[in-house]
């Protein structure tokens, strides 16, 4: 079985950068245009990994980090932060909201697979 | 262009230069940003809604799109003025853009120009970001003007030496797992 990964990116350019560069490793890509999209597709996707950007419309981010937290079947669900963003007290707030990794873009395709692969399988 | 001009009555007056690799976003009616380009392109993006604007200059790695390369570190560009104006009060629904540069300067760099100009058009198209004014292409230099606040943008073709451009420099950002 292929990782799943919801990817939630409200840059369509991003979103296919990840569709494809995650396709490629093997993973099963799904996309979500921000916080709210993201949220509403996760029980149907039911992901391995969620992959979020901070800088979205509607709900950024942090709210999509504080719903998936909130749900007590998914407080182990690895979150990856993929932001232009690169503060350390973003990076804080993140961890401190439960998330598992920053990345921090322009990403580098290998690094963000073999990121993916290990916090799946922790 | 037609509208590459500013009404004199409400010139800016205090200048902030963008160069290459950087960024600039403001709300400052009293501001106008400035840049200089040869095969560069600038973004210039405003929300006249909210009266806020901002100009990147970048220059992408590769003419040939070398494996993604370009397209990573262009988004990241964009995406980082983008993030900028949003912070502002700037909504995305709202961005307005114009484009400037890309030309193939004489001796430098083949036709790296072209590729940019192409990944800023593809880029507004994918992001559904209105273009409403570019000068793009050529082989001439542009010095370019841009009031943040309006979107007006005032572009000038110059005979004078543009810095070199520093081309495969793109940053691949970090990875830190808690």
């Amino acid at each position: 079985m292929s990782l799943k990964i919801l990817a939630i990116d409200d840059s369509r350019t991003i979103r296919e950068m990840l569709r494809m560069c995650l396709a490629r490793a093997g993973f099963d890509v799904h996309t979500a245009e921000d916080g709210v999209a993201g949220l509403d597709c996760l029980d149907a996707v039911d992901p391995d990994v969620v992959i979020t950007d901070i800088n979205m419309p509607r709900l950024d981010g942090f709210g999509v980090i504080t719903a998936i937290r909130e749900n007590a079947e998914r407080t182990a669900l690895p979150i990856l932060v993929l932001t232009t963003e690169s503060a350390q007290d973003l990076k804080q707030r993140a961890r401190e909201s439960g998330v598992t990794g920053w990345v921090v873009k322009p990403f580098d395709d290998v690094k963000l697979i073999a990121a993916i692969r290990r916090i799946a399988s922790t | 262009m037609s509208d590459h001009s500013f009404n004199s009555s409400a010139a800016p007056v205090r200048s902030r230069l963008v160069v290459q690799g950087e960024f600039e976003v403001s709300n400052d009616p009293g501001i106008v940003l400035t840049t200089l380009l040869g095969s560069c392109v600038a973004t210039c993006l405003c929300d006249p809604a909210a009266g806020v604007g901002g100009m990147n200059h970048f220059l992408l790695a590769s003419h040939d799109g070398g494996a993604g390369a370009n397209e990573r570190y262009g988004s990241y560009a964009m995406e980082v003025l983008i993030n900028g104006l949003l912070k502002l009060g700037a909504r995305k629904s709202r961005l307005e853009a114009k484009i400037f540069g890309g030309a193939t300067m004489a001796g430098r760099m083949g036709r790296i120009g072209e590729a940019n100009c192409a990944f800023a058009r593809d880029y507004l198209d994918t992001e559904k970001i209105p273009l409403v004014s570019s000068s793009l292409g050529g082989d001439r230099a542009r010095r370019l003007r841009y009031v943040p606040v309006t979107g007006q943008a005032q572009m000038l073709f110059v005979a004078e030496a543009v810095p070199a451009a520093r081309a495969a420099a793109a940053p691949v950002g970090d990875v830190d797992l808690f």
